[in-house]
């Protein structure tokens, strides 16, 4: 029986879920994707569980349908999720042992790696990856694998990804209440830069920005490994609030303009219609116009403000020099009109959208680059449990 | 000031401890304090001396390892709570980079935060010849403890030494400096002169202040004045880059002896404000302390960037809080909740003391054409 895996995202704007099967030569293939418009949650944070638990129960459903048609049955028992939020936090942490021989051998890697897993959380936090960087050995650093060399104090530094318990926790209890176990918590930037970099761009440089509707997270490669990583709290979700702020609109009215009128380049006045039309916000009110000029100005404001918060970040720890490839933008927020090229010049250099070019199956999406976060995590299930089965069947073809 | 003081001054690890003693022993009795570290033996000689993680670590320290500490110290910090009855403000001294101060530093600050009380934290960063694992160790832990206290302030040592000093005489000196700043809270509430500044109102000063820079300059002569506004305006300590952006809030202690004049304080005061922000929240306090200072003017200036704080220590109506209100054209205050719409009730996002979800046309006053 071939391994199924499923990988769910609790956005602030959209709920995504997605189910992966290893394929023959050992591809991932997703063989089927869903996204339903989120509710009850704010900042990637739950706000109300049983809203959340609403939004999980019609994306399964969706899912399960679409299973149906294609002559399959089954039940998803369990999924992993996908975790962003300004809850996440990154910090570094180094490993250190002494080398037991005159030389570095693989007792010394597993024991610097064990010392490296030393940083004890809080009782508040969960832990949600630990990724390796390089070792140093004595005063030599930048090692990736420093097995045969001699020394006498071997260190690995590495970043622990952790997120606060109890949005992890409300996640869990949402999940439960749409009768879904939640495997492992893992982090939405590194999932989408797993299922959307190639490795030239992991060993020249790279940033992943993955945009999502209430936080933007961030993961920056060099050299074949993780750099850094972060999130900062500002999203979609805050340009559709500043939209309907500045325009006395309905947050809905806001989101459509936002999709279908706004740019995060201020265009010229001539080009096409200059005035935007907006809606009354109910059926006794008249609809009105306004300057696309101005809708354009609010949006750029915001997102300029919002790209230059990250490279701020990334310049006090030197990294922007090392991202020779550029930036791959993932997630809802990426599709936004104009968003490539105001982050190129805000961040003044090559940007691209990200496919996730390490499954099948997304092809025929139109922005699968919404996908990445869940695509990554079904690399990681399929990587991590290949001999597990994650789901109950009842019947069917796909699981036989 | 006795143990019934609302300040309590925290020396953390190594460094931090020596550096808390030395202070202790400036006012004999006034200042209480306590030093925490993971080594018992730095603490054999000190009565007011708190062992943490002494199951874990046996007393012998942590090897350099911050994990440890925070290990350590989570175990440990309830051991404190003897201290803290009517304390208000906490004052922790620390070096970064190495094991307990880090480690211990963040678990003490947020022991301390939930239990109500404000913590302003002085932490010295390694030596740039340390190597970069420590400075990057100390700055990852810097970020966590800015989270936690309420005020922090990060000096790297190669900034609070002289270059050309030995070795000794470059830790003794960062070890002064350090203390300088720190002894000035207690100097405020023994020895205050015209200006009083209350360790109330220090506290409401610091209850939300984020990360700060702060220096100390001493002269004496017929220029001293002069020369303290020329040493203010070109110190790396109070700069960025070499420019001086505009503070939220600034805390001037002028201490000096039996002959400091008034126009002596004006001519600094109005130096500071018009180099770090005429609209900057703005706290001045002097110390006459004959004994001292004769014939020296000593300066400590205070640079409080933000508030990266919800504002729930604040006292509504306070002086303080209006002032802020003025002063802060970005930030939570100034636009009131409306202007967070959707995210009336989420945990805010802060950047540099900007509330990050109120919208960026308001806080950048841009223009709409509408």
């Amino acid at each position: 029986m071939s391994n199924i895996y499923a990988a769910l995202e609790i956005g602030t704007t959209r709920t995504v879920l997605a189910v992966g099967e290893a394929e023959t030569g050992g591809r991932l293939k997703v063989t089927s994707h869903a996204s339903i418009p989120s509710s009850g949650i704010r900042k990637s944070q739950i706000l109300n569980i049983t809203q959340a638990a609403t939004s999980i129960k019609s994306v399964l459903k969706e899912i399960e349908k679409h299973e149906a048609d294609g002559g399959h049955s089954l039940t998803i028992g369990n999924a992993f999720l996908v975790v962003s939020g300004q809850h996440v936090k990154i910090d570094s942490y180094q490993g250190s042992t002494p080398v037991a021989g005159a030389k570095v051998r693989d007792d010394d890697l597993v024991e610097a790696m064990r010392s490296s897993r030393g940083w004890t959380l809080p009782k508040d936090r969960e832990l949600l990856d630990i990724v390796d960087q390089t070792y140093t050995l004595d005063s030599l650093g930048g090692i990736a694998s420093p097995k045969g060399m001699s020394g006498r104090i071997l260190k690995l530094d590495t970043l622990h990804i952790h997120a606060d318990l109890n949005r992890i926790n409300d996640a869990k209890t949402a999940a439960s209440e749409a009768h879904l176990e939640i495997r492992e918590p893992l982090f939405a930037a590194t999932c989408a830069a797993d299922a959307v970099l190639t490795d030239h761009e992991r060993r020249n440089g790279a940033l992943v920005l993955d945009i999502g509707g209430g936080s933007t997270g961030y993961a920056a490669y060099a050299d074949g490994y993780l750099m850094h990583a972060g999130v900062l709290g500002v999203g979609g979700d805050h340009v559709t609030n500043d939209i309907a702020h500045a325009f006395q609109t309905t947050q809905a009215q806001a989101e459509e303009m936002k999709i279908k009128d706004a740019s995060a380049l201020i265009r010229l006045q001539s080009e096409g219609d200059a005035r935007v039309k907006v809606p009354g916000a109910s059926a006794l009110m008249e609809s009105r116009s306004i300057s696309r000029h101005a809708l354009d100005t609010v949006v750029n404001a915001r997102l300029r403000e919002q790209f230059s918060i990250i490279r701020e970040r990334l310049e006090e720890l030197d990294l922007m020099h090392r991202l020779h490839t550029g930036i791959v933008i993932t997630g809802g927020g990426a599709a936004m009109r104009g968003i490539d090229t105001l982050i190129q010049r805000e961040l003044g250099m090559p940007v691209h959208v990200g496919i996730p070019i390490h499954v099948d199956g997304l092809a025929e999406e139109r922005h699968p680059e919404s996908f990445a976060a869940v695509a990554g995590a079904l690399m990681y299930a399929h990587r991590n449990y290949e001999q597990k089965s994650l789901f109950q069947t009842i019947f069917g073809g796909l699981l036989k | 000031m006795s143990e019934q003081s609302t300040m309590l001054l925290l020396g953390v690890g190594g460094a931090g401890s020596a550096v808390a003693r030395r202070i202790a022993t400036s006012f004999p009795g006034s200042v209480p304090y306590r030093t925490i570290d993971t080594d018992a033996n730095a603490g054999a000689d000190d009565s007011n001396f708190i062992l943490i993680g002494g199951e874990r670590l046996s007393g012998r320290g942590t090897g350099g390892n911050i994990g440890n500490a925070r290990l350590a110290a989570e175990e440990s910090v309830e051991q404190l709570d003897g201290a803290l009855a009517n304390v208000r403000l906490a004052i922790i001294v620390t070096a970064l980079g190495g094991g307990t101060g880090g480690g211990a530093t963040l678990e003490i600050a947020r022991h301390l935060k939930k239990n109500g009380i404000s913590s302003v934290v002085f932490a010295t960063e390694p030596f740039s010849f340390e190597g970069p694992e420590r400075t990057k160790n100390a700055q990852t832990v810097a970020s966590i403890i800015e989270e936690e206290a309420s005020a922090s302030f990060f000096m790297p040592l190669d900034m609070l030494v002289d270059g050309e000093d030995n070795m000794v005489a470059a830790l003794d000196g960062a070890v002064n400096s350090l203390a300088a700043a720190v002894t000035l809270f207690w100097r405020l509430t023994e020895t205050p002169g015209y200006i009083r500044l209350d360790a109330e109102r220090l506290r409401l000063l610091f209850s939300q202040a984020g990360r700060g820079r702060f220096a100390t300059f001493t002269a004496s002569g017929n220029g001293r004045v002069d020369d303290i506004i020329s040493a203010i305006g070109s110190s790396p300590l109070l700069s960025k880059g070499g420019a001086h952006p505009s503070v939220r809030s600034i805390l001037c202690g002028i201490l000096a002896g039996e002959d400091l004049r008034l126009s002596e304080i004006g001519a600094i005061a109005g130096a500071i404000r018009s180099t770090f922000g005429e609209q900057a929240t703005f706290e001045l306090a002097t110390v006459n302390d004959e004994s001292t200072f004769a014939g020296k003017i000593s300066v400590v200036t205070m640079l409080l960037e933000g508030d990266g704080k919800s504002g729930a220590d604040e006292v509504p109506g306070s002086a303080i809080s209006s002032i802020k209100r003025k002063s802060r054209p970005g930030g939570v205050l100034a636009h009131g909740p409306q202007g967070r719409g959707r995210f009336n009730n989420s945990e805010p996002t802060v950047h540099n003391g900007e509330d990050l979800d109120i919208p960026t046309f308001i806080r950048r006053n841009i223009n709409l054409d509408f």
